[in-house]
């Protein structure tokens, strides 16, 4: 268990160290001038200009720049954005959270939804319910997000005008971000109509979190239907089985564990998935997500942003990836590394 | 397979056709099938079927309503767009970008993918835990973002995106083709390679690859699907192909001004990735049970 740790511990320090290394390197591999590129801000003068190199050390060796990059990296001095001239640090503070909230209510979603309709479909499959379940979750894999998300809009906000194209919250409502997630600043604010700003901030929630959760819902629900067919079928159930257990105990004492293990490090997988949904989906809905804010940030070649935006969420996805392998691990030592669920 | 005994031999189908038997049983992969036919043959041959050249700008005919409306003509199927090109030919083309780009992007992958997994399995210790922790980092970077960093440093195009796309889709066959290999060089038969002086590249290809192919396959189509939508999604993004080039995200973003008067303009490129993406999985699907329950008949 202690050497496991240390692998993973190892494995994380590492894998986040080569991640800040390729985002060190970035900004030498983008086109134009490599000053403006780390530092986000174009020198007016001969002055400035050497100033600045003295400052992000440009004059030293590589080594002694990627120190002072590391320097700055965990002080959270981040440098400014190009278009902006804001701070990174405030900008990614003030745009992650939001998407983090898109993901987990979608991934929440996905997994009340996608885990149980999977189970069922898998205990009794080739059913008529098993069957209308896979029909659903192929013709779900198959829809381009953005494509149903514009279908969302015009739909329920266009001709039904239910709920709103675009934005976290209607603007009359001034709500202080404390932890970036719209809901949560709600309930901690003291605005009046607490109640409205609630519903309100529902509304603009649900297309979005729809629109990505039903791609990932299709898939976990295939992923959890295999796995319990393939795990009803082994000897230890029919062993059960003949021992006398009924179905509901066979399933609640073996099948449900040893169906849920192998897929967890499969639908973490997926979490990089999600995200180039949420990402897309946020650029449609005007979600003031990284997403959105990255694609800007690309189409005005703002170098600065888009290395500290990359090194951040890929950091987040790594993270989450290593950490639920390790679980996986811990849980399960037996289990042999790199043997996953399949479809 | 009983059949009228009336010449002394037995017929066995070969494994191929087992699956192909066994995938005929399914209709609904059969119309998946000859779905995904269908769009080969535009991918192919969209010169020769569109009506009209896909960037001719027909002044007197713009935002025409698809042929099924009233207002609608036959000699424009689908209608015009806003600037009074043919949408029908337009769409031809663009299937013809994404399915065409879709494929070379699979294949490649598929490519590059097999090798490094081989080179992975055979190897052991700190350079196969290098490799693999590398494959996985990759692996768990979202698409889009490599996407972005890649037009960051070379331009968007769709060259460019086919590039990000390709590297996104390799460590799933790294992966696969790594724990099949592992697992095959334990057999025996492996082993009885070896003792006749067989080299690792003979093994490889001689013995170990033979087995593989299907799983190869239904990878493949599980990419090839993944492949069509991400194409779709950066050229919707205007980070994959450009303008002139015709593809469908491109159609699709481009029809989203006009959305308010034209909604069909957005729903029948759409309609058409999806139907692309559907037929692929249909036909992924059908195949995967096919192998699976072909010896159990």
């Amino acid at each position: 268990m202690i050497r496991l740790c240390i692998r993973y511990l190892n494995l994380i320090v590492l894998t986040i160290l080569a991640l800040i290394g390729l985002s060190f390197l970035l900004p030498f591999l983008f086109p134009g001038d490599l000053l403006t590129n780390i530092s986000g801000i174009t020198p007016d003068s001969n002055q400035q200009r050497e100033a600045l190199e003295r400052a992000f050390k440009l004059d030293k060796s590589l080594f002694s720049q990627f120190i002072h990059y590391l320097e700055n990296l965990f002080a959270g001095n981040w440098g400014v954005s190009n278009r902006t001239q804001l701070d990174l640090f405030d900008e990614i503070a003030l745009t992650f959270p939001a998407t983090i909230e898109l993901v987990v209510y979608a991934s929440v979603v996905s997994v009340t939804i996608g885990i149980p309709l999977g189970f069922i479909s898998g205990l009794k499959h080739h059913n008529p319910f098993d069957f209308s379940v896979v029909t659903f979750s192929i013709v779900a894999y198959s829809f381009p997000v953005f494509w149903l998300a514009l279908i969302f809009i015009t739909v329920f906000s266009l001709q039904l005008e239910w709920l709103p194209t675009s934005g976290r919250i209607d603007l009359l409502f001034e709500v202080p971000s404390v932890t970036g997630f719209i809901l949560v600043d709600i309930w901690l604010s003291d605005i009046p109509n607490k109640g409205y700003a609630f519903k309100d901030a529902l509304q603009h929630l649900i297309l979005p979190t729809i629109s990505v959760a039903i791609v990932t819902t299709a898939l976990f629900v295939r992923f959890v239907r295999r796995s319990i067919m393939d795990v009803m079928e082994k000897e230890y159930i029919i062993a059960a089985k003949s021992r006398g257990f009924t179905q509901r105990q066979i399933f609640f004492k073996h099948g449900l564990k040893n169906a849920i293990i192998p897929i967890l490090p499969i639908l973490a997988l997926q979490v990089s998935t999600l995200i180039t949904n949420v990402m897309i989906v946020e650029t449609i809905f005007s979600w003031p997500g990284i997403g959105k804010w990255l694609i800007e940030a690309i189409y005005q070649r703002d170098y600065p942003a888009i290395r500290m935006g990359m090194l951040i969420v890929s950091l987040f996805v790594m993270i989450l990836t290593i950490s639920t392998e390790f679980l996986t691990r811990a849980i399960d030592p037996a289990r042999e590394r790199g043997v996953n669920a399949t479809l | 397979m009983q059949r009228f005994n009336l010449y002394q031999e037995e017929y066995y189908p070969s494994p191929l056709m087992h699956v192909w038997l066994e995938f005929k049983r399914s209709h609904i992969a059969l119309v998946g099938f000859i779905l995904l036919l269908i769009f080969c043959g535009i991918a192919l041959l969209a010169p020769l079927i569109s009506p009209f050249d896909p960037n001719l700008q027909n002044t007197n005919a713009i935002l025409l309503p698809p042929s099924w409306e009233p207002n609608g003509t036959i000699n424009h199927l689908f209608g015009t767009d806003s600037l009074g090109r043919d949408v029908f030919s337009r769409l031809l083309f663009a299937c013809r970008t994404t399915f065409g780009s879709s494929i070379i992007i699979v294949f490649v992958s598929v490519i590059i993918g097999v090798g490094l997994g081989a080179l992975a399995g055979v190897l052991s210790g700190v350079r196969s835990s290098i490799v693999n922790h590398l494959l996985d980092s990759i692996m768990s970077i979202p698409t889009l973002l490599i996407a972005i960093v890649i037009v960051a440093i070379l331009g968007t195009g769709l060259f460019n995106s086919m590039m990000a796309i390709t590297l996104a889709l390799i460590p799933q066959f790294v992966h696969q083709t790594r724990t099949f290999v592992k697992k095959q060089l334990q057999k025996d038969y492996v082993l009885l390679d070896k003792l006749d002086g067989a080299g690792p590249t003979r093994i490889f290809f001689r013995s170990i690859l033979p087995g593989m192919v299907e799983l190869i396959v239904i990878q493949a189509t599980l990419a090839l699907s993944i492949a069509i939508i991400d194409v779709s999604a950066l050229g919707f993004l205007s980070l994959g192909a450009q303008d002139p080039n015709i593809e469908l995200g491109v159609v699709l973003s481009q029809s989203l001004d006009v959305a308010y008067v034209a909604p069909w303009l957005v729903f029948i490129p759409g309609l058409c990735i999806f139907l692309m993406v559907l037929s692929v999985n249909i036909v992924g699907e059908g195949f995967r049970s096919a192998l699976r329950n072909r010896l159990s008949r």
